[in-house]
């Protein structure tokens, strides 16, 4: 039986992973977006167990909108990449340094 | 037992592709790792009967985000070898980042106050239950205020995603078809008349 | 039992449903006559706002809590109030900008669209009545102010803090609804009325572990220090019309945000989450203003300015009581006014092909243009606190509520930073009266209709610090 604590877990585990993979991609924008997709997967897992263990729908539903949004997200954050690309010629974390103060 | 044994496993699977998308050095490798992460994520979730929502992980997530991850990756033609530089000094701290906060999930998870009892399976659904349906019942009564919401956030993205990237291409050459159609043989050839010119 | 949609189930969404009406026809003016009449959109923009007040007026709760939607929406006198101020602050920062956008060719209709979609996000967190109309709410906010940094595409700064922005704002968002399912799962429910009946006991360990992550969440939509980072290269890096936005109307979302998710769902855990909003704001407030005596771009020491005053805001809630919510409540609206005016200067200050951005550029600004000297004087005196300007008076009130409630250190930090503060913003006063001009510079923009909308502005700042009852009042009603 997989119970409640097994889920919370691997849950705690990706969101993890994320966040050191958001510390360690110094160098590239397109894996910073990735990780953050990771985030939200391990946000979706807990709603998925805690909507299961609790009996109630509610939880499954926020998943459905996280999903959109997320997609939502990553498109817009894609478009920036894109015109960020086209003035630097550049994604490398390390360029984005002109502004300092 | 083997819903058990399929958990363990597709967790393992997730888990090292995770640790792939963060690890990988080429970032086609990670948005691969990433797509893994998502399908062996959707099995977890029908192992859960949450069937709706794993079947939109892999169509929306899958079929349309990482699409337009790997089409960026490719579009945008990075340098990958002199992305390859390595960890940057800030790995180290990446890594205990992730073991601290990992040490306080399991921590908190496995702690006696975490508020709910942890230790439970969830109560079996009845046989003739469909998660879509329930899905379905909900999504456009109950829910209708944060669908129209949706609605909307989606429309921002396309706005926003064509404002920033569209274009308009100096110098390009279109068809005016209209144009086209209605032109007259005047408009395309002038008939000149003029003297002959005297032989010299 | 099968809901039924009835005209008195959706009459009070009323102004979020006209305002999502608005945003689809202003984009279809905007495809059919955008390209010959280009200032167009705006105009109907600041129409369509015009009617939306009314509107909003017209359908207002006078002192009634209505639940709708399932109970993911309220409809209630704070709610309405804080619309009203979101579409005013709104069409100011709409007016100050258009000259900015016409110079620059991003005068497209995109922007008006993508800044009323920023104010229906506003809507929906200040209407959230559950924790997914508030996450719905804060990211349609977010994705409609990521792209109008982005929204000048020949500016490499911009689409360099655009990236920080979405980047770190996206992580923000991942907590948020990280912390969101602990506490769904602890709590076993969305609903935010739900949870302020539930939790009422001591939290469990799982409940403080999300309302940590909420409140990391919370302080990077705040700009507040640690979470910080972004806000300085943003405010510097965007255009100075998207600025001017994003430095006013979000602040009402955010208090919002703070309010309903905070003090009002997870009111029962006011003790846990006001230790942690107590060292944001003593944070911010000493961050913020020792950083910014260092700054020589006004945008960046207006952002380090926003810091600080983001401390000072947090002060209110740290009280903890309603008195202290009055008073954050009315800070957040003295600091929008107040900050409408400052940026609205250096919008208009800024010429085709220059950004009056650089404290240089305000050297003896008082003989180039008086009234605009003149309005960026009662700014800096407002922001620094000097009576009887309506800073003062914000200043004041969350002073007395940490005062009430017995947090002697805080009042003592917060009077403290408002000290050494009050040295960067004289700085300014000083270099705008007593240098001499340098050579080269442009005249500013001489539109009356703007420079009208803007001294009236400032002197709502004055007369609001004379007359300080009537919206004190007003927000201690509503908190009451």
């Amino acid at each position: 039986m997989i119970t409640l604590g097994h889920m919370l877990t691997l849950s705690g585990v990706l969101f993890a992973l994320a966040v050191a993979g958001i510390f360690i991609n110094r160098k590239n924008v397109i894996l910073l977006l990735m990780c953050i997709e990771l985030l939200l997967l391990a946000a979706n897992f807990n709603f998925i167990a805690f909507s299961r263990y609790l009996g109630d729908l509610d939880g499954q539903v926020f998943v459905f909108f996280v999903l959109t949004v997320a997609a939502a997200e990553a498109a817009i954050g894609l478009a920036i990449l894109v015109v960020l690309f086209r003035q630097r010629g550049s994604i490398n974390v390390e360029d984005l340094n002109e502004m300092k103060g | 037992m083997l819903i058990q044994i399929l958990f363990y496993g597709f967790s393992l699977v997730l888990v090292a592709a995770a640790l792939g998308v963060i690890a990988a050095r080429n970032p086609v490798h990670s948005v691969l790792s990433l797509v893994l992460c998502f399908v062996t994520s959707a099995a977890i979730w029908l192992l859960f009967e949450a069937e709706f929502l794993a079947v939109v992980l892999v169509l929306v997530y899958v079929g349309a985000v990482m699409v337009l991850f790997l089409f960026v990756v490719m579009m945008l033609n990075v340098d990958f070898e002199q992305l390859r530089g390595g960890f940057t000094r800030y790995a180290w701290l990446g890594w205990i980042t992730a073991a601290v906060v990992i040490v306080e999930i399991v921590g908190v998870v496995t702690a006696k106050r975490l508020g709910v009892d942890v230790s439970r399976g969830a109560a079996p659904l009845p046989a003739d239950y469909s998660n879509t349906e329930a899905l379905g019942h909900v999504l456009y009564t109950e829910y209708v205020y944060a669908f129209e919401l949706a609605g909307m956030l989606l429309l921002v993205a396309i706005v926003a995603a064509i404002t920033l990237t569209m274009r308009r291409r100096v110098g390009l050459k279109v068809q005016n078809v209209s144009r086209q159609v209605s032109v007259k043989p005047g408009d395309r050839v002038r008939l000149v008349k003029m003297p002959a010119e005297k032989r010299q | 039992m099968q809901p039924t949609f009835t005209w008195s189930g959706v009459a009070p969404a009323l102004p979020e449903i006209y305002l999502a009406a608005a945003i689809c026809v202003l984009l279809m003016v905007e495809v059919f006559f955008g390209e010959r009449r280009r200032g167009l959109t705006g105009t109907l923009t600041l129409l369509a706002i015009a009617g939306g007040a009314a509107l909003t007026l017209a359908c207002a709760q006078v002192d009634a809590r209505v639940t709708l939607f399932s109970g993911m929406y309220v409809a209630d006198p704070l709610g309405t109030v804080l619309k009203l101020f979101a579409f005013l602050f709104l069409a100011l920062a709409l007016l100050y900008s258009r000259a900015y956008l016409e110079q620059r060719d991003i005068l497209r209709g995109e922007f008006y669209v993508l800044a009323l979609s920023a104010l229906l996000g506003v809507f929906v967190l200040v209407s959230a009545n559950s924790l997914l109309s508030v996450y719905i709410g804060v990211e349609l906010l977010a994705l409609s102010v990521y792209a109008m940094v982005a929204f000048d595409r020949t500016s490499g700064v911009a689409a360099e803090s655009a990236m920080k922005y979405f980047v770190l704002g996206a992580i923000a968002s991942g907590t948020l609804i990280y912390g969101m399912s602990m506490v769904y799962g602890l709590s076993g429910t969305l609903r935010l009325d739900d949870l302020a009946a539930r939790l009422t006991e001591a939290p469990s360990l799982g409940l403080v572990l999300g309302l940590v992550f909420i409140v990391v969440a919370v302080g990077f939509k705040f700009g507040a220090v640690p979470f910080h980072m972004w806000l300085p290269d943003v405010y510097h890096g965007a255009p100075t019309a998207v600025t001017l936005f994003i430095a006013t109307v979000p602040k009402i979302a955010y208090f919002a945000l703070a309010f309903r998710l905070l003090a009002y769902g997870l009111g029962g855990l006011t003790g846990s989450w006001t230790q942690m909003l107590a060292v944001l704001a003593v944070l911010s407030l000493v961050v913020g203003t020792v950083i910014a005596l260092a700054q020589t771009n006004i945008k960046r020491l207006l952002a380090y300015s926003a810091v600080a005053n983001v401390g000072f805001l947090l002060l209110g809630f740290v009280a903890g009581t309603p008195t202290g919510y009055g008073a954050a409540l009315y800070y957040m609206l003295a600091y929008v006014i107040v900050t409408l005016a400052g940026f609205g200067v250096v919008v208009v200050a800024s010429r085709r092909g220059f950004e009056a951005d650089e404290l240089e550029h305000y050297k003896g600004f008082h003989a180039r243009d008086p009234m605009l000297a003149l309005s960026m004087m009662v700014v800096m005196f407002s922001t620094a606190g000097v009576p009887p300007f309506i800073g003062f008076w914000a200043k004041l009130r969350i002073i007395e509520a940490l005062w009430e409630t017995g947090h002697l250190w805080l009042v003592i930090i917060a009077a403290a930073a408002s000290v050494v503060g009050l040295f960067y913003y004289l700085r300014v006063v000083k270099l705008m009266y007593f240098d001499a001009v340098p050579a080269g510079l442009p005249a500013t923009e001489k539109r009356t209709g703007v420079r009208f909308a803007l001294g009236l502005n400032a002197l709502a700042v004055l007369a609001l610090g004379v007359v300080p009852n009537p919206l004190l009042e007003l927000c201690e009603r509503l908190l009451g």
